[in-house]
């Protein structure tokens, strides 16, 4: 009933995106700030969005697409000399063996481009707005390729995403996996019994290491949120109540928070049949949830945005019914 | 015993009382608000003004030069294979449109064939507005590959040949050369003139009175409006004026107020999304035929609609309002015509998604599947034959 493996795993995707993108920002790619894709060409920046239309509507993408269809990218321009460039937009099979962490240094060392080139279009002024409609043949790992050429000084500035095309791959499941490992050994640690096994110095050092790898990420603004459903387990077609439970990662209670939740299936691209409302705050961090229904079995996501004096931020509750 | 009798009695004149309500509301006739009724007027094809002015075609109220444009309009030689005229994609019993998703003449367009009835009351022409007047939009069909695919020199060519169109022609605009001895202000000037004439005749079609009209008359003179519509017609009146926030856009006499708005229609399969208006106003400041250009009749260069034009990115996938008058030969709907139905489009504004490019300006409606079929009832209401210089076509 309660998630709450679910939610972590959740927390380490947003630890993996706080890990990997600053690295990747700095040589241009695809980042998201404030729940917008951003696209950043060295300096230059523009939202970035991909819908699969004719098969997910008007859902919304930020790198990884679900299938293997009809796919419009649009990069709105956040900066006005994006409007005066020629731009050229290429996919291309990834093939730098670097997997998510190609970048642009993988790419050159790429012998024959053109054969890895699935999509290339050409350099050209788009004013407002740049789209690209492309179908996808096949699933599987791509990258996208972005270039901007500055008038001026005929600099060439590039942005590279690597990107899955439906769930072709293990994903981030070896990363979760590697970091739950690690956690159930931090586990280990803390609570005394890995030292009794491998005595002090070991457990010292470990201590360290695992400080070392965790040191670039802070939980402190990751909210884990559980629920319960007082009624029971939910069932299709039953409207219920939920009690949803924010607290930090420091087990401190969220309150007074704004919760907005919504909530759909991703596969079918429909909403909740309900708009279910937060009613009450029933103190130590529990909220009534109330109006809540699926009225379908399938794979549901529901996202709780919570915002404090400290910022917003939302949490997905993948649910399987 | 006594306290029993009373709850009974209670009930039963709850009952009675809320049976009265529905009946009230099933039969009775609406009470229009003054403002509503004020709405409603506006609606009217009564309400339509006289034709305006096109200060920027001499011959725009000419009989003859709306005869000569009839003709030419139905002329298939205007075209590179002999057989696309501009009633092609504008056919008559269509209501000038051509049921198709997107138009197909010599080629397939990028867009869906918008209706010629009202566009004379347009500052703007196409989807995004790229033309200014009814006749700089004549002009660019002939020369688009897509379309009629001839070019200028050809079109003038006809004219030249043909004995009766000539004849016309010199009675209208003065002696007509032959192509191969005109400048190029020379051969503009004669397109040109093609396109007016053309558009005489376009601005002498109009839509004519619809049941809708027949109830507002009815409604404003004190006559039996209960019989023209229907209940459920006119509760999708009183949402189509309120709370379904049509008349936001679709305003006046033509239901449409001739603007440029993004409602986050999705692509057509195949094409990246239509960035429509933020290209159609660049493109009609660098029109070599619109209002400020040298072939306009207006020498004052008093050209507002230009002067005021609105540009930017908010206009990204911002498309003109087309009137709702005629729906009922006119699908499918939408710039590319994406939806097929009227009751795809109300489920569409139901929803109102957020847009692929630019912001959905409007906003969900949360209306049920009653109101829905209401509205398309109503809709249903504005259906009328179209005219040609007043005699239904």
């Amino acid at each position: 009933m309660i998630s709450r493996r679910a939610v972590l795993y959740y927390q380490l995707i947003s630890l993996f995106a706080v890990l990997f993108s600053g690295d990747v920002s700095a040589h241009g790619g695809v980042v998201e700030e404030d729940d917008l894709c951003v696209i950043k060409v060295n300096y230059l920046r523009a939202h970035f969005k991909v819908y699969q239309p004719s098969t997910l509507g008007h859902e919304q993408y930020c790198e990884d697409l679900p299938m293997a269809t009809e796919s419009v990218f649009v990069m709105e321009y956040l900066h006005d000399s994006l409007s005066e460039m020629p731009i050229d937009f290429r996919i291309i099979r990834n093939v730098t063996g670097k997997g998510r962490f190609a970048r642009m240094e993988d790419i050159d060392l790429i012998d024959d481009i053109d054969s890895a080139t699935v999509f290339y279009r050409a350099p050209v002024v788009e004013p407002d707005i740049y789209l690209v409609n492309y179908q996808f043949a096949e699933e599987g790992d791509f990258i996208g390729i972005v270039s901007a050429r500055h008038p001026a000084t005929g600099k060439v500035y590039a942005a590279v995403f690597p990107f899955e095309v439906g769930f072709t791959g293990l994903g981030y499941w070896p990363f979760f996996i590697g970091m739950l490992m690690l956690i159930q050994f931090q586990y280990l640690l803390m609570s005394g019994r890995l030292k009794r096994w491998l005595g002090k110095e070991v457990a010292v050092a470990t201590c360290v290491i695992l400080g070392l790898l965790l040191s670039p990420v802070s939980f402190a603004e990751n909210l884990v949120v559980t629920y319960t459903t007082p009624d029971g387990d939910p069932e299709i077609n039953k409207m219920h109540d939920w009690i949803v439970h924010i607290e930090n990662d420091d087990g401190l209670k969220v309150e007074g928070a704004i919760v907005d939740v919504e909530g759909g299936m991703p596969k079918h691209n429909h909403g909740l049949p309900t708009k279910p409302l937060i009613t009450a705050e029933l103190g130590n961090g529990d909220y009534k949830l109330e109006g809540m229904r699926f009225h379908m079995s399938g794979y549901w996501e529901i996202v709780v945005s919570i915002t404090t004096d400290n910022g917003s931020s939302k949490v997905m509750i993948p649910l399987q019914l | 015993m006594s306290s029993e009798l009373l709850k009974l009695a209670v009930l039963l004149a709850a009952f009675s009382l809320f049976v009265s309500a529905c009946d009230r509301g099933s039969s009775e006739a609406p009470e229009w608000t003054e403002v509503e009724v004020t709405i409603l007027k506006s609606l009217w094809l009564e309400s339509l003004p006289d034709l305006p002015d096109d200060p920027s075609n001499a011959v725009a109220n000419n009989a003859i030069a709306a005869e000569f444009g009839r003709k030419l309009f139905f002329d298939v030689r205007l075209s590179a294979n002999g057989g696309v005229s501009c009633a092609t994609c504008h056919q008559v019993a269509r209501r000038f449109t051509d049921g198709l998703k997107k138009a197909r003449a010599l080629g397939l367009s990028d867009r869906n064939t918008p209706s010629i009835v009202g566009s004379q009351y347009s500052p703007w022409q196409y989807w995004d507005g790229r033309r200014d007047s009814q006749w700089a939009q004549a002009l660019a069909p002939l020369e688009n590959a897509h379309e009629h695919g001839t070019n200028r020199t050809q079109v003038v060519d006809i004219v030249f040949g043909d004995a009766d169109y000539r004849m016309t022609y010199e009675a209208l605009f003065g002696p007509l050369q032959d192509t191969a001895g005109s400048d190029e202000v020379e051969l503009n000037t004669a397109f040109a003139n093609i396109g007016k004439s053309i558009a005489a005749f376009e601005r002498t079609i109009m839509p004519t009175t619809s049941r809708f009209d027949e109830y507002v008359a009815a409604l404003v003179r004190g006559g039996a409006q209960r019989e023209i519509l229907s209940a459920d017609e006119i509760a999708g009146l009183r949402l189509f004026i309120n709370e379904a926030n049509c008349t936001q856009c679709h305003n006046g006499p033509l239901l449409t107020n001739h603007e440029f708005h993004n409602t986050g229609v999705l692509n057509f399969p195949g094409d990246v999304p239509d960035k429509a208006r933020a290209g159609g106003v660049r493109e009609v400041f660098g029109s070599e035929f619109n209002c400020r250009s040298i072939y306009s009749d207006d020498s004052t260069g008093f050209c507002p609609e230009l002067d005021f034009a609105r540009s930017g990115i908010e206009l990204i996938g911002a498309t003109k309002t087309p009137s709702l008058r005629n729906l009922e030969h006119t699908a499918p709907f939408m710039h590319k015509g994406q939806l097929s139905s009227i009751a795809d489009v109300l489920d569409h504004y139901n929803k109102a998604p957020d847009a692929m490019i630019g912001h959905n300006e409007a906003e969900p409606l949360g209306l049920n599947v009653t109101e829905l079929h209401q509205l398309e009832a109503f809709l249903a209401t504005l259906a009328a034959p179209v005219s040609e210089l007043g005699v239904e076509l």
